[in-house]
């Protein structure tokens, strides 16, 4: 699949200036089309057919994200997401002010196109999900005005921060609640945890973004990542299709489930929680 | 409005919500646009945006941060606030 990458148009940060600099380099050292944003914004249709056609890589300079935001307007389908302003906390760098770029910017634009290729060329994880996992079969409906909420009546725990976990043998299957995807809208992108990860309970499993927010998946239980679901990496649209089946995030190796279990909710004790959000929004 | 509880232990008793750093905020108001819990609320004067809401801030939620381009919004330390809540959950269970 040929790729295209946008930017933010990194004129008023320092940190949009190597947003910019990352998506020049970036594109050729990944034979990319480069996306202009203002264009973008203005004439649409100029890169329709691209956008349809082409995984796409979005830099952000700042939170602001001008650029994930363009992209979620447009549905374009995003293959990668880089901010470079978290990249800047996580190097050792210290970012000139100016908005010109000078040596620590290039450098650290230089390294983060490295870190790209790189990660494009690795070979996708193998691991498989496990095949036991079935799709709920009953219900509870929280309504609120002409939104409807469901729930699984059975097998299925929440924590407060709308995230499910089922459990079969040991091995759990996470989520996140159908209230949750209808709150975000269209998700478009879905930054996995690394497998073989090991994360606390409420710690991260990833992040889910939307034109409208970005979400930390906060985990249910302790325990080691063992699965990401490919399918919605690929196709992130699954976690408001279905997500309690196949829009799945995550398998988990668990670690502390005796005691993690006392702290999440049944679905019968979620619902309650789900009617006061609901109200409260 | 703001919930009683989070994970069985009194709200009001976690300390999770969002600091504005005043030297930072240019008062966009993308984070108050974005909160669906009213959180924020704007102000005349200086200081044109508030946290006046802390305790309806959903424990754990940073999303508001994750809105905001000059990054004047923070966090409080998140594994002391899990442990604050564990160790609050068990006395409110044994009680």
């Amino acid at each position: 699949m040929s790729r295209a990458i946008l930017s933010c148009s990194g004129l008023d940060k320092p940190e949009g200036s190597v947003a910019r600099e990352v998506a020049i380099r970036g594109a050729a050292a990944t034979g990319s089309e480069i996306v202009c944003p203002v264009l973008m914004n203005r004439a649409p249709a100029r890169y329709r057919k691209l956008l349809t056609e082409s995984a796409l890589i979005v830099v952000d300079g700042c939170s602001t994200r001008c650029a994930s935001r363009l992209a979620a307007g447009q549905e374009a389908k995003v293959d990668r997401k880089i901010l470079i302003s978290d990249a800047v906390k996580t190097s050792d760098m210290a970012l000139e002010s100016s908005l010109s770029l000078g040596p620590a910017g290039l450098a650290l634009a230089q390294s983060i196109v490295d870190d790209l290729v790189r990660n494009l060329n690795a070979p996708a994880a193998s691991l498989e999900p496990d095949t036991a996992f079935e799709p709920p079969t009953e219900y509870l409906v929280v309504t609120h005005d002409k939104f409807e909420f469901r729930i699984p009546a059975v097998d299925y725990l929440f924590n407060e921060n709308d995230v499910w976990i089922r459990v079969l043998d040991g091995v759990a299957r996470v989520g996140i609640s159908d209230y949750m995807q209808q709150s975000l809208t269209d998700i478009n992108f879905f930054d996995p945890p690394k497998p073989e990860g090991v994360v606390e309970q409420f710690g991260e499993l990833g992040s889910l973004e939307s034109a409208k927010a970005v979400f930390e998946v906060i985990a249910p239980a302790s325990g080691t990542v063992t699965t990401v679901n490919s399918a919605v990496v690929a196709n992130p649209g699954l976690i408001n299709e279905d997500p309690y089946g196949s829009g799945w995030l995550v398998e988990m190796r668990l670690t502390h489930w005796s005691e993690d279990r006392s702290l999440l909710q049944d679905g019968a004790a979620y619902a309650e929680i789900v009617t006061r959000k609901a109200e409260e929004a | 409005m703001s919930e009683a509880t989070f994970m069985g232990v009194p709200r009001d008793r976690i300390p999770w919500f969002p600091t504005i750093d005043y030297s930072k905020c240019t008062f966009c108001m993308e984070c108050d646009t974005f909160c669906p819990h009213r959180v924020f609320e704007r102000r005349e004067g200086d200081r044109k945006l508030v946290v006046a809401n802390p305790n309806n801030c959903v424990v754990f939620c940073r999303a508001c941060s994750k809105t905001c381009g000059p990054e004047a919004l923070s966090f409080p330390d998140k594994p002391g606030i899990i442990a604050l809540i564990k160790e609050l959950h068990t006395v409110e269970s044994a009680q």
